[in-house]
């Protein structure tokens, strides 16, 4: 068994595709794996996978021209997963979508095919969640700041959602966990950056002026409940704990 | 009346929340927007809901009433002129900057306004107006508006109206013109119909000029002209069942036939023989499709307004009549047959006044009826269920121990068990246990390979419940026997514990009565 290394993202990924699947060795004899989530077990061979850029370009356009973009977008999806597995589960899919087409994303009785799924499922669950969720404050120079605490690496998706609801506004979302942050200039594209670049990090510490619209909000929230249908359990079914932290009206 | 000056935007936000939350439409639903430049906000066709309130309810628009001052006495009502409550108003330029401010810092998906009558409908609807005008044209707001049609106002001021809006309503608030009369001396059923009817034709002139086919009662879709459109409609008056002395014979004619299912069997031709023929007397249904068709262009450009795009909604409360489940039913059908209604929402009523004419309910709210209530619209809408069929005269109020499709089918045990990898999925639909999504994934998977109860379970079909009435390759799960009193019992004792807990704990899940409860909008993810 030849296990592929492959460096935690899309890339990463996509290069170990390449990689195992060129070995020839048999799809039953290699095995991906994202750097760092497993343990070494023996009789494994362990060969790490570099991420070049003419590999990933390969593996991207068989997927687009020879399945089709769903699938495409599919794969993309589950690789922001946070499950250790899903280099793997990618990799298992792709025989499967090669192998019949387009039409793999009807056959869930494949186990490959259900596996994808319940990544994408978690992805998009959470990525959904966090539209509703994330909560913006305001600083005194007007950028617009989230902080967010996500399972999944879902900051692109929500990217992508904010940067069409809020076009003309200066705002950035910073994802806790990876220590990475989406930053949107007013009527520009968005980017990405690491928590290390001072520059563009500065936002985080930058003072908000929120008490007066926090307030209101909170009140808002408390006003709108209608006290003789209470139901504590109804609202955690919808609203997990775990986001609330980050939640303005259930804070303080 | 006591009317407070000089209150502060947040003592105002507190008292027109407050006089606001028994409106229970909360969903920012029915249409999508994509952002522009220089604008603020998009919408999302499945709607999205930021918060949830303490009583689980859904939080995604600023609920809020433009004034609850009010010149009518609806004996229901908190905002009613005899209550001795403070009294207050925004002004356009407060409820403006509101929105703006809440919905850049991800609060809420926009704003739902309401309004008591202040001094006249017309001025109310100009108040209204004057708001949205602001709100669209000056600060350039592009997310979602959900707002009423003040009953009485001037058409041309509801028209303006519904250009700037996603979503208007006006609520029926009690389906019988009795109960109007009863509880609400400044409203007649015809002036809350016209509007309606207003919006209605608005709507199908708006989707005329775009080319989208327009439901049709019975035959599906198809392409008609303005004139057709109105001629097609009844009257301002007509189109709601109206029920006789005794409250629950109808009177009119067009519904005397479903209506009386009970006696004459109803042209009901369901079953697995006979699927090609349609079972019901309805539109015909699709796959993950309100049947009642969509009511609104639903996707919209950025380039023009459109009228009411994400359609009209209105509400019915819950218990503050004597009116039964069947009736309430009755009306709710014929409210999206007849009147294009994108939703009905019911709302158990609330004792926020004591009058000699309204009950005391002792128990609370009744949140079961509710819940049944929410059921049976879903199975219309999406199940292709008649109101008749679920509901009769000699059975005129829900099963509180049992779901109504349950009933149904146990009703029905003679079209059970069905075969799954055979079956429509009109057929599939009206098996307990399955819901729109499952099914969808049913029709898909099967067309590749056989399927089998441990399929079936990974599809999301609750198998406790849907193996009393299917086969897999002609087996049953379980060797159970077919019996009405039996597979009652089986059923009864999940059901039964659930309907308590409804009533008198706080553990259900108002929003989720199906796994399919946020399909309604066109943002349904099914297989194709
Ligand atoms: S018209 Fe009736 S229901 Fe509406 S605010 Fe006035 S009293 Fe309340």
């Amino acid at each position: 068994m030849t296990v592929y290394v492959c460096e935690d993202s899309f890339d990463g990924i996509l290069c170990g595709v390449y990689d195992a699947w060129m070995s020839r060795k048999g799809h039953d004899h290699v095995r991906l794996e994202i750097g760092g989530t497993g343990d070494m077990e023996l009789f494994c061979e362990y060969a790490p996978v570099p991420v070049l850029p003419e590999k990933t370009e390969k593996v991207i356009s068989s997927i687009r021209r020879k399945i089709s973009e769903r699938v495409y977008k599919k794969v993309y999806t589950a690789s922001l997963s946070q499950e250790p597995g899903r280099a793997d589960i990618i990799y298992r899919f792709l025989i499967d979508g090669f192998r019949y087409g387009e039409g793999v994303l009807s056959m869930l009785h494949l186990p490959s095919v259900f596996e994808l799924f319940r990544l994408c499922r978690f992805v998009l669950n959470e990525s959904h969640l966090l539209k509703e969720f994330a909560r913006f404050s305001r600083t005194e120079e007007g950028l617009l700041v989230s902080r967010i605490g996500p399972k999944n690496d879902v900051l692109p998706m929500l990217a992508l959602h904010f940067a069409d609801r809020l076009p003309s506004e200066n705002w950035m979302i910073y994802d806790e966990n990876r220590e990475r942050a989406v930053l949107h200039p007013a009527d520009g594209e968005w980017f990405l950056v690491r928590a290390n670049d001072r520059e563009w990090m500065m936002g985080l510490d930058w003072k908000t002026d929120e008490e007066e619209y926090q307030a209101m909000w909170k009140m808002f929230c408390q006003t709108i409940a209608i006290p003789e249908r209470k139901n504590y359990v109804c609202q955690r079914n919808h609203l997990p704990l775990r986001y609330r932290p980050y939640m303005t009206e259930f804070q303080g | 009346m006591l009317i407070q000056e000089n209150l502060s935007v947040q003592e105002k936000l507190k008292i027109l929340t407050d006089a606001a939350k028994y409106d229970v439409a909360c969903t920012s639903s029915g249409v999508s927007r994509g952002g522009k430049n220089g604008y603020m906000g998009n919408a999302e066709a499945s709607g999205i809901c930021h918060s949830f309130s303490a009583d689980g309810r859904c939080i995604s628009l600023l609920k809020i009433l433009y004034t609850n001052q009010c010149i009518y006495d609806c004996k229901y009502c908190i905002n009613r002129c005899s209550n001795d409550v403070v009294r207050t108003s925004f002004t356009p330029d407060e409820v403006c900057k509101l929105t703006m401010e809440f919905y850049q810092r991800n609060y809420i998906e926009g704003l739902f306004l309401s309004s008591g009558i202040l001094y006249s409908a017309d001025y109310t609807m100009d108040q209204i107006f004057q708001t949205l005008w602001k709100l669209r044209r000056e600060l350039r707001f592009n997310g979602y508006i959900h707002v009423k049609a003040i009953p009485g106002a001037d058409p041309a001021l509801i028209e303006q109206v519904g250009y700037l809006a996603d979503r208007m309503s006006v609520n029926l608030e009690l389906p019988t013109a009795e109960g109007l009369r009863n509880l609400a001396p400044g409203k007649t059923r015809d002036k809350i119909l016209k509007p309606m009817r207003q919006i209605q034709r608005g709507i199908a002139k708006q989707m005329e000029q775009e080319g989208i086919l327009l439901p049709e009662q019975g035959k599906g879709h198809r392409m008609i002209s303005t004139g057709e459109a109105e001629g097609k409609l009844p009257s301002d008056g007509s189109g709601l069942p109206s029920f006789g002395g005794d409250g629950t014979v109808p009177n009119d004619r067009s519904r005397v036939q479903s209506l009386s299912g009970e006696r004459r069997p109803a042209p009901v031709r369901w079953g697995v023989a006979e699927e090609k023929a349609g079972y019901s007397t309805g539109p015909k249904l699709r796959l993950g499709r309100s049947r009642y068709g969509t009511y609104g262009i639903s996707r919209v450009s950025g380039k023009r307004d459109y009228f009411v795009p994400a359609g009209q909604s209105t509400q019915m409360i819950v218990g503050a009549t004597p009116e039964n489940d069947f009736q309430m039913l009755t009306v709710a059908e014929a409210l999206y047959r007849n009147f294009g209604m994108k939703r009905v929402f019911y709302s158990a009523y609330v004792s926020v006044n004591e009058d000699s004419a309204l009950p005391i309910l002792p128990g609370g709210p009744p949140l079961l009826r509710e819940h049944r209530l929410y059921q049976a619209d879903w199975l219309m809408r999406y199940y292709g269920f008649d109101a008749g069929e679920l509901l009769s005269e000699r059975q005129p109020n829900f099963n509180l121990f049992l779901d109504p499709k349950c009933d149904w089918a146990l009703r029905h045990l003679g079209q059970f068990p069905v075969e799954v990898n055979r079956a429509g999925y009109e057929t599939l639909l009206r098996v307990p246990g399955m819901g729109v999504k499952s099914v969808g994934r049913i029709v898909t998977a099967r067309k590749t390979g056989v399927l089998t109860f441990a399929d079936l379970k990974k599809m999301g079909v609750v198998l406790k419940r849907a193996q009393y009435f299917i086969t897999c390759s002609g087996k049953l799960m379980n060797p159970v026997r077919i019996d009405q009193d039996y597979i009652t019992s089986q059923l009864l004792g999940d059901e039964r514990r659930k309907a308590w807990d409804i009533q008198h704990k706080d553990s259900y899940r108002q929003l989720s009565l199906f796994d399919d409860m946020h399909l309604e909008g066109a943002g349904i993810d099914l297989p194709s």
